[in-house]
């Protein structure tokens, strides 16, 4: 483990914290291309140094500002998610992300799955209605940050999907194939994109 | 009890919500369909939405029942109102839990360069398509062949509210009674709604409030009360 040593000091926004010859800019940190080349600080919060790895060619310490308010997980690109789905339409479904990889998110993001994006076969033949329901929670990955009001979802793959759904009748819906959950109440079966848990 | 069809004694009677029945525990493995305003819970089949049991052969069950509010179901042809107007559909009004959409290609020859231009409060005749629950239901301007048909536009007349029951009871044959003897001596032009909604026309506005007037009113009375009603309504005529 490398040491990290955070200083006592707060730095805001702005600040200089070294020149670019001396540092790596990491989290919290970024290097200006003006011709002083300096590494300035795009947060609040403690500057912390790390030392390089022995064996790299870059034998600059990277310097980071640790934020002095946590904050909660924030999706980005390629993480799979958890989300329960608020609308289906025609060509898309509206999804809250509840969680990111296995944290719990602290504000309110919003998805969106296309109807290309529900399956990885036969894509434009995507009935919205069979894939999801309101209420339903699924397992997606985000493709890409989107527009302003939403990230873009996506369930193609075989582990990605409705993980959880309830029935008409109320009942939690047992997965009975790639397609298909039936209720234990009474046995009727509704279609969704299911995800395939376990090995 | 235990015969090989199944049967309930309440079939043609009126139920009300929480009424059982059928008991299926005597039962041996038979498939019964259920239909509108009947539930299974458990063992017992109750009932859902007032009204009156249904029964035809060999096992489908169903509660007939007249509201105000409709629930959009695919294939019924129905009244709407535009209310707005998107780049890729129409909002209309169709009486039901949701707005509707229209797609604006969704006419015969329709193309991006003859998109049909509709103010807010256009009357159409149009056909639900796609009524899923949850999603806004989707309708169209053609039939399933792609021809116009009927649907479209209703110029002039006068859009009247109904119950679903009475829609349904004016599109039934033998004719609703009132309809058809009115039909004889005046003349009419009348679109019926599945979603509680009727259009009437003619040349003259006083033919127009007779015809929607009596329909109305001729709702809740029997077929005896409705021929006295008929006869009462076509003297005031003359």
């Amino acid at each position: 483990m490398q040491e990290r040593s955070e200083e006592e000091e707060m730095v805001t926004p702005g600040e200089i914290l070294g020149k670019g010859t001396d540092l790596i800019p990491g989290k919290g940190a970024y290097l200006s291309r003006d011709n002083h080349n300096t590494v300035y600080a795009s947060l609040t919060g403690r500057r912390s140094l790390i030392p390089p790895p022995p064996d790299s060619p870059d034998q600059r310490p990277i310097v980071e500002v640790i934020g002095h308010k946590a904050h909660g997980p924030v999706p980005e690109p390629g993480c799979v998610v958890i989300a329960r789905v608020t609308k289906v339409m025609a060509r898309m479904a509206s999804a809250d992300i509840m969680c990111v990889g296995s944290k719990s998110v602290r504000e309110k993001f919003s998805g969106i799955i296309r109807q290309q994006d529900v399956r990885a076969t036969e894509i434009d033949k995507v009935d919205m209605h069979t894939s999801f329901r309101p209420g339903d929670i699924v397992k997606a990955s985000v493709i890409s940050l989107g527009d302003a009001r939403a990230y873009h979802l996506s369930t193609a793959q075989n582990e990605l999907g409705v993980v959880s759904a309830e029935s008409m009748a109320g009942g939690t819906m047992v997965p009975i194939s790639w397609t298909e959950m039936q209720c234990p109440l009474t046995g009727q079966i509704e279609q969704r994109k299911v995800a395939k848990v376990g090995a | 009890m235990e015969s090989k069809l199944p049967s309930s004694k309440f079939v043609d009677q009126l139920v009300v919500p929480g009424d059982v029945i059928l008991d299926l525990s005597n039962l041996s493995t038979q498939t019964i369909k259920l239909g509108g305003g009947l539930r299974q819970d458990g063992d017992s089949i109750s009932v859902m939405k007032a009204g009156k049991l249904r029964f035809t052969k060999p096992n489908k069950y169903w509660v007939e029942t007249s509201q105000k509010r409709y629930v959009p179901s695919v294939g019924d042809n129905v009244l709407g109102v535009v209310m707005d107007t998107k780049p890729e559909n129409f909002i209309v009004d169709i009486k039901g839990p949701a707005l509707a959409f229209l797609p604006v290609l969704s006419f015969e020859g329709g193309t991006r360069r003859n998109i049909p231009k509709f103010e807010a409060g256009t009357l159409l005749y149009l056909r639900v398509v796609s009524a899923n629950i949850g999603m806004n239901p989707e309708l169209s301007c053609m039939d399933a062949n792609g021809k116009a048909a009927e649907y479209g536009i209703l110029k002039e007349g006068y859009m009247f509210e109904s119950s679903t029951g009475l829609s349904r009871m004016l599109l039934s044959s033998p004719p609703h009674l009132v309809l058809e003897g009115l039909g004889k001596k005046l003349s009419f032009e009348i679109a019926v709604g599945i979603n509680g909604r009727f259009w009437v026309n003619a040349s003259q506005a006083s033919t127009v409030i007779l015809v929607g007037n009596a329909i109305q009113k001729s709702e809740s009375l029997s077929l005896v009360q409705q021929k006295i009603y008929l006869e009462k309504v076509l003297k005031s005529i003359q």
